[in-house]
């Protein structure tokens, strides 16, 4: 429990600057709302990558299992929103046991290729296969059927602030305690050394499938918190070029880090929002942004910022030693 | 304290071990006594790593069985065999670079349940003081320790180590014989070992090996100390 409590500090943190940006810059509201839905997204790809150290370019399609999921729970069953968040949930633990055994056998480019290939049948599934239900490429719209969950409308874009922000702290923290625990230290050691891990006694296997399944659960709750915020999904959501975009956003950040989703997304929604009023091809400064990361920065935002810190709590902790030494020789 | 017994830890018999169409092993057997350390000795290229990984599960075999503790571990994968206690500590002293001593150690001790880590930081007291450096800085002995002490949780009864000793200064070298004598007092050891000096101060028992064949198996303390298994490598 004092560990759940110690892994909540930074998402708090966190949170608060996401409250200020909100009173701050009240026009900008939309823009706070995807910050926090696409930073889950870019955590579910960082398990893979940045912790696990394996590539995909599929992850718009478990983007998609979560969003269409609710869309279709919305414009067709039901219309309690959280219900349809919990069935992607669902959905994106299913796809997760049943891919997982199956893929993550395969490793670098093969792992990488089959996530990619994945997406594009996961298009033409939702496009044509499921045309009736998804109504392909015209979308599903459903905000006027949603009904409002117990103390919350949120319908509201406002009160869906306050909801995504809770759900946005809410996994946060348990990513956070996530990587100080077990799980998150053996991700780490599987991505470093994984011979090694199973002469330890672990079943590698296992734990990467728990990753795997991990990322697609998150990659479908940003999916369903997208289609409960829009009121309406289409297929260009799932579209396998957009892979690149939670890739980019993932190592910008850092990538095996808590944070880094956030600063990632925070860079890549930035420069998009920015750069785009200006420029038409916004993609060139991420481009940019990106090369500089990877020449210079490989820890990318959030990783650099943490080694800085830590150095100087490090040479901290050395003067105050140093300190203590030369007062006990003097005394 | 370990008690020699004569009941074997580990029975090899008649294994033949191939990558891909290449025999590599012919025929190997070899058992190892409770509370014994035994040590295997050879030139390079003559199957030791291989008999090693063979036994930790982590290649197949073509022939043959292997029992630990009685128990058939031949069809095992590397990590079931790790749960039953049979260790496997590789040549190339790689720790998980981006963790802390600590953790490394921590991920000793999910596996075993085992958190007590006192007993295995009173062989080498030295990582006691550097608890939050990252593996990625450590030297090579210190390497090394760090890799016995976590495959010392959860009581193996058995860890085999191959060429611990390798590229380490002396002094470091003397810690470690240092602290094989006081693991030997609770857990089996098997190690493979370029330096002779060393076999024969350690070993109970010294199998040679040349071109993937045991040919040769010494017991007698005086032989070993003697170095009579040089002849055969």
């Amino acid at each position: 429990m004092t560990r759940l409590i110690k892994a909540s500090y930074g998402p708090l943190v966190l949170v608060f600057f996401f409250l200020m940006a909100r009173y701050i810059f009240p026009n900008k509201m939309t823009f706070i709302i995807e910050l926090a839905i696409f930073s889950i997204y870019v955590m579910g790809n960082n398990i893979l990558y940045g912790y696990l150290g394996m590539v995909s370019f599929g992850q718009p399609f478990y983007l998609g299992v979560g969003a269409y999921a609710t869309a279709i729970y919305l414009a067709h069953i039901g219309a309690n929103p959280l219900i349809g968040m919990l069935l992607s949930l669902a959905m994106g633990l299913v796809v997760g046991l049943i891919l997982g055994p199956a893929f993550i056998r395969l490793r670098g480019d093969y792992f990488a290729l089959i996530n990619a290939a994945t997406c594009a049948i996961g298009m033409f599934t939702i496009e044509k296969l499921l045309l009736p239900i998804t109504r392909g490429d015209d979308g599903l719209w459903y905000r006027s059927r949603m009904s409002q969950i117990p103390f919350l409308d949120i319908r509201m874009p406002d009160k869906f602030f306050v909801f995504a922000l809770a759900i946005f702290l809410i996994v946060l923290i348990l990513y956070n305690f996530m990587d100080k625990s077990a799980l998150g230290v053996s991700f780490r050691a599987i991505k470093d050394n994984e011979n090694k891990m199973k002469f330890l006694g672990y079943d590698t296997f296992k734990i990467r499938w728990i990753g795997f399944s991990l990322a697609s659960i998150l990659s479908a709750l940003a999916g369903s918190l997208y289609a409960i915020n829009f009121g309406f999904v289409n297929p260009s959501l799932a579209e396998p070029h957009r892979a690149a975009e939670v890739l980019v956003a993932t190592l910008i950040g850092g990538a095996g880090t808590v944070f880094g989703p956030f600063f990632g997304t925070l860079a890549f929604l930035g420069i998009k929002d920015l750069v785009s009023r200006y420029i038409a091809h916004w993609e060139l400064a991420v481009g940019i942004l990106t090369l500089l990361v990877l020449f210079r920065f490989s820890k990318g935002i959030w990783g650099n910022t943490e080694a800085i810190i830590n150095e100087k709590i490090g040479r901290k902790k050395n003067r105050t030693m140093e300190k203590l030494l030369t007062d006990k020789a003097a005394t | 304290m370990l008690e020699k017994s004569n009941n074997k830890i580990l029975a090899v018999k008649d294994l033949d071990v191939s990558y891909q169409k290449l025999r590599i092993l012919f025929q190997v057997s070899m058992d190892v006594k409770e509370g014994d350390v035994a040590v295997v000795v050879g030139r390079n290229g003559a199957g030791k790593t291989t008999l090693f990984r063979t036994i930790a599960g982590f290649l197949g075999q073509d022939g043959g069985s292997i029992h630990y503790k009685g128990q058939d571990i031949g069809m095992l994968r590397a990590y079931e065999v790790a749960q039953l206690g049979l260790k496997y500590i590789q040549q190339d002293k790689h720790v998980f670079s981006d963790l802390s001593v600590q953790e490394n150690l921590e991920l000793g001790s999910y596996a075993t349940k085992d958190y007590n880590w006192d007993s295995v930081l009173d062989y080498f007291p030295q990582l006691k003081n550097i608890m939050d450096r990252k593996g990625g800085h450590l030297s090579g002995g210190e390497r090394q320790m760090l890799l016995i002490a976590m495959s010392l949780l959860g009581n193996p009864g058995l860890v085999l180590m191959d060429e611990p000793t390798e590229g380490l200064a002396p002094h470091v070298i003397n810690d470690l014989i240092q602290a094989f004598t006081k693991i030997r007092e609770k857990t089996t050891l098997v190690i493979i070992e370029q330096n002779l000096p060393l076999t024969a101060e350690v070993a109970d028992r010294v199998y040679a090996m040349k071109e993937g064949k045991i040919v040769a198996e010494f017991n007698e303390k005086q032989a070993i100390q003697n170095l009579e298994f040089e002849a055969h490598l």
